[in-house]
C-alpha cells in the first residue's frame, strides 16, 4: 500500500480506557522506518505502554489506525502477529517452569523448531550470562535474571519487529549493557525495534530516532541530536522534558 | 501439531507442579467418596438393625390382612408383634402400648376391610357395565372406606410417618387392582360367553404387571456404593473447576496470557489444550472413582459397584461429564479476575448445583418445586446418567439425552468465554 520506507504507522490514534474519560493517549501520529530502533521516551502514565499494547494486537484503539509492515489488525492479526516479538513491560513467564521450559514453550509458539531452537535457546542464554540456571524454575530466579529470560522469550524467533516496554527496569548496569548491546546487534541484521523507556541518557544513545510523550501527548519528535541541538537551553533528552513540561522526568 | 503438543506438554508441567491443585483433583475425592460411602452405608444399615418394633392387629383375616402383614414381615425393618401372653392384641391395648410407648407404632386392619374393597371394585364394574345389566354382579351403589388405623409413638419422624403411610396406600391400591382386574374379566366372560378364557387371561396379566412395574419404582433405587460412586465422581470432575479457572487466571496474572496474545495461533491452541489436559485429569479421575467402586468398597464391607454391560456408554458420560466441568471452568477462569473470586464463586456454585443435583440427597426424594430446578443442574444430568448405565443397564442410547445436555452445556460456556474475551479486548 505504501511506497514509503514505513514499516510502522500510527495514525490519529486515541485510546480511552473503560470508564475513563481522560485518554490514555490522544490522537498520536507517528511513522517508524524499516532498521530504525525508535523510542517511545516519557515519565510513568505517558500512555507507552498504551502504545505498545495496540501496536501488539492486544486492543484497539478507540479511534485511529494503525499499520504494520502496510498491515491492519481488523484483517491481518495473525500475519502481524508472525513477524512481531513482544517482550512486555512486567514479566510474562510461566513461574513454576524452567528457563528452558518457559523459552522452549514459546519457541514452539513462535514455530521454532527441534535442534534450530535448541541451539538458539543455548545461544541467548549464554549471550545474557544465564547457561548455569536453564535448569532453574523462573521463581527461584532474582528480578533481572527473569527481565533477561522475558527479553529473550521475545526475540528468539528473530521477528522483523520487536517491541521492548522497559526492556532495562530493574536491571544491573552491566545487564543492561549487555542488553543493549545485543538490540544492537539484532537490529544491524535487519530488526526494526521500538522501544520504551523513561531512562533519557540511555535512550540517547540507543536511539535512531525518538518521541517523548507525556500525558499521551508527543511533545517533540526526531533524532536525539537534532532534538538537543534544537535550542540552546536543551542539554540532553531530560532537560527537554523539563523545559517543556515544568516537570522533572524522574519519579524515583 | 508442534504447537498443541508443545502446548499440552506445558499444561501437564505446570499442573504436575502444582500441589494444591493435585490434592484437589486427587486426593479429595478418593477421601470423599470413601468417607461419605461409609457414613451412608451405616446410617442404612442402623436402620436395618435396628429392627423398629410394632404392633399388628389383623381383624380383617382376609387378602388386603394378608397382604400388608405379608409386606411388613418381608421388609424386615419391623419387630412384629401380634399377640401378647398368646392372646390376639385388641385395637385399645395397641393404643395404650404405642402410646406408652413400648412400640413405635401399632396398624389395626379393621374387620372385613378386604370385603370392603371388593365391594367397591364391584360397584365400579358394575357401573362401567350397568347397560348390559349383567346379572351374577351384586349391585352397590355406596363407596364404603376402609378406616386402617395407625398409631404412632408421637416421638418418631415425619419422614417415617410418610414411609409408613405410603407403603400402606400401595397395599390397599395394589390389592384393589388385584381384584379389579379379577372380577372384571369374570364379569367380561359373562358378557362374551363365546370368547374363549384364554385370551382374557392374557390381556389380565400383561395388564397387570405393567401397573405393578410402575407401582414399585423404589425397586430401582441405587444402593449407597451405587449412588456414592457416580454422585462424588462428578462432584470431583466439578471440583476440577477450581485449578482450572486458577490456572487460567495466574497465566493472566503471570503475563504469560499477554504474551500468548501476541503470538500466532495461540489463544485457541492453548484454550484446547487446557481443556484436553484437564480432560484427561477428570477421565482419570472417573477410572479412579470406579475402581475404588470395584476394587476397595468390598473390602471396607460395603457393596461392589456393578459397571454393567455398557462400557462405551460409560465412558461417553465420562467424557461428556468432564467436557461439561472443563467448560465451566474455562468460563469461570475467563471472567473472574481474581483467584478468590474464581475460587469463591466456583466452589459455591458447585456445592449449589450438586446439592440440587441429588448428589447429597437423592431428587426423588426432594419436594416437587425443588425437583424442577433440580433439572437445570449439569452435576444432577451426569448422576442420571450414571444411574441409568450402573442401575438400568442403559446403553448408549439411553444415556443420549443426558450426555447431549453435558455436551451442550459445555458448548454454551465456551461460547460464554469466547464472547467475553472478545469483548474484553475491546476495553
Ligand atoms: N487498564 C487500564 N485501565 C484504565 N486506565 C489505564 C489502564 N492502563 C493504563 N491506564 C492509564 O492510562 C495512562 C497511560 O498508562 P500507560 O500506557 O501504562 O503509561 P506508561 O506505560 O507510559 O507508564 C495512565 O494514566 C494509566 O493510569
Ligand atoms: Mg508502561
Amino acid at each position: 500500500m505504501q511506497e514509503n520506507n514505513h514499516i510502522i504507522e500510527l495514525k490519529y490514534l486515541t485510546k480511552y480506557y473503560k470508564g475513563s474519560n481522560v485518554p490514555a493517549i490522544d490522537n498520536i501520529s507517528l511513522n517508524i522506518n524499516k532498521g530504525e530502533i525508535y523510542g517511545l521516551l516519557g515519565p510513568n502514565g505517558a500512555g507507552k505502554t498504551t502504545t505498545i499494547s495496540i501496536l501488539c494486537g492486544l486492543f484497539g484503539p478507540t479511534s485511529g489506525n494503525v499499520f504494520i509492515d502496510g498491515m491492519e489488525y481488523q484483517h491481518s492479526a495473525e500475519k502481524i502477529k508472525n513477524i512481531i516479538g513482544v517482550v512486555p513491560q512486567d514479566i510474562a513467564l510461566y513461574p513454576s517452569l524452567t528457563a528452558k521450559e518457559n523459552l522452549t514453550f514459546f519457541g514452539h509458539m513462535y514455530g521454532l523448531k527441534g535442534k534450530h531452537l535448541k541451539t538458539r535457546i543455548e545461544e541467548c542464554l549464554e549471550l545474557f550470562g544465564l547457561e548455569k540456571n536453564a535448569n532453574r524454575r523462573i521463581k527461584t530466579f532474582s528480578g533481572g535474571m527473569k527481565r533477561r529470560i522475558n527479553l529473550i522469550a521475545g526475540i528468539l524467533h528473530k521477528p522483523k519487529i520487536i517491541y521492548l516496554d522497559e526492556p532495562t527496569v530493574g536491571v544491573d548496569v552491566q545487564s543492561r549493557n549487555v542488553i543493549l548491546d545485543h538490540l544492537r546487534s539484532i537490529n544491524k541484521e535487519g530488526t526494526t525495534i521500538i522501544y520504551t523507556s523513561h531512562y533519557m541518557e540511555e535512550a540517547e544513545n540507543f536511539c535512531s530516532r525518538v518521541a517523548i510523550i507525556d500525558k499521551g501527548n508527543i511533545l517533540t519528535e526526531g533524532k536525539p541530536k537534532d532534538l538537543v541541538n534544537s535550542k540552546e537551553e536543551y542539554i540532553d533528552l531530560e532537560s527537554i522534558f523539563l523545559n517543556i513540561t515544568g516537570r522533572a522526568l524522574r519519579d524515583e | 501439531m508442534q504447537r498443541l503438543l508443545s502446548s499440552i506438554y506445558k499444561e501437564l508441567l505446570v499442573l504436575i507442579r502444582d500441589k494444591a491443585g493435585l490434592a484437589i483433583l486427587f486426593i479429595m475425592p478418593l477421601v470423599l467418596i470413601l468417607i461419605m460411602t461409609v457414613i451412608q452405608d451405616a446410617t442404612f444399615r442402623t436402620v436395618k438393625e435396628v429392627n423398629i418394633s410394632m404392633i399388628l392387629v389383623n381383624n380383617d383375616k382376609d387378602s388386603l390382612g394378608e397382604a400388608i402383614s405379608e409386606g411388613l414381615y418381608a421388609s424386615e425393618f419391623f419387630q412384629i408383634v401380634e399377640e401378647i401372653d398368646e392372646k390376639e392384641i385388641t385395637e385399645e391395648m395397641a393404643k395404650e402400648l404405642v402410646a406408652k410407648g413400648d412400640y413405635k407404632l401399632g396398624i389395626i386392619i379393621p374387620e372385613r376391610a378386604t370385603d370392603a374393597i371388593r365391594g367397591n371394585v364391584n360397584a365400579l364394574i358394575n357401573k362401567s357395565f350397568k347397560s348390559f345389566n349383567i346379572a351374577g354382579v351384586k349391585k352397590r351403589t355406596k363407596k364404603s372406606t376402609i378406616d386402617v388405623t395407625i398409631f404412632i409413638d408421637p416421638a418418631t419422624s415425619q419422614s417415617f410417618k410418610n414411609m409408613v403411610m405410603s407403603s400402606l396406600k400401595e397395599f390397599t391400591s395394589q390389592l384393589e387392582i388385584e381384584m379389579f382386574f379379577k372380577n372384571f374379566s369374570e364379569a367380561l366372560t359373562q358378557l362374551m360367553p363365546d370368547q374363549k378364557p384364554i385370551k382374557f387371561e392374557s390381556f389380565e396379566t400383561i395388564k397387570y404387571k405393567e401397573v405393578y412395574a410402575s407401582t414399585t419404582n423404589d425397586e430401582i433405587l441405587p444402593n449407597s456404593v451405587q449412588h456414592n460412586v457416580p454422585a462424588w465422581t462428578m462432584f470431583a470432575m466439578f471440583f476440577i473447576v477450581l485449578p482450572l479457572a486458577g490456572n487460567i487466571i495466574k497465566e493472566r496474572d503471570d503475563g504469560s496470557a499477554f504474551r500468548l496474545k501476541t503470538m500466532p495461533g495461540s489463544f485457541i491452541t492453548v484454550m484446547f489444550s487446557k481443556i484436553f489436559v484437564f480432560l484427561s485429569v477428570s477421565f482419570l479421575q472417573f477410572i479412579l472413582m470406579l475402581l475404588v467402586g470395584v476394587y476397595i468398597m468390598p473390602t471396607l464391607g460395603l457393596p461392589q459397584l456393578e459397571i454393567g454391560p455398557h462400557k462405551i456408554a460409560l465412558g461417553v458420560m465420562a467424557i461428556a461429564s468432564g467436557l461439561a466441568a472443563t467448560g465451566y471452568g474455562v468460563a469461570i477462569g475467563t471472567i473472574a479476575t481474581t483467584h478468590e473470586q474464581a475460587a469463591t464463586f466456583g466452589a459455591v456454585s458447585i456445592i449449589i448445583f450438586a446439592a440440587l443435583g441429588g448428589i447429597w440427597v437423592p431428587v426423588y426424594v426432594m419436594p416437587h418445586a425443588v425437583k424442577i430446578i433440580s433439572q437445570f443442574s449439569p452435576l444432577h444430568w451426569g448422576l442420571n446418567g450414571f444411574y441409568d448405565i450402573f442401575l438400568r443397564g442403559g446403553d448408549l442410547w439411553v444415556i443420549a439425552a443426558e450426555a447431549g445436555k453435558l455436551l451442550i452445556f459445555f458448548a454454551l460456556m465456551l461460547f460464554i468465554a469466547i464472547v467475553y474475551n472478545n469483548y474484553n479486548k475491546t476495553k
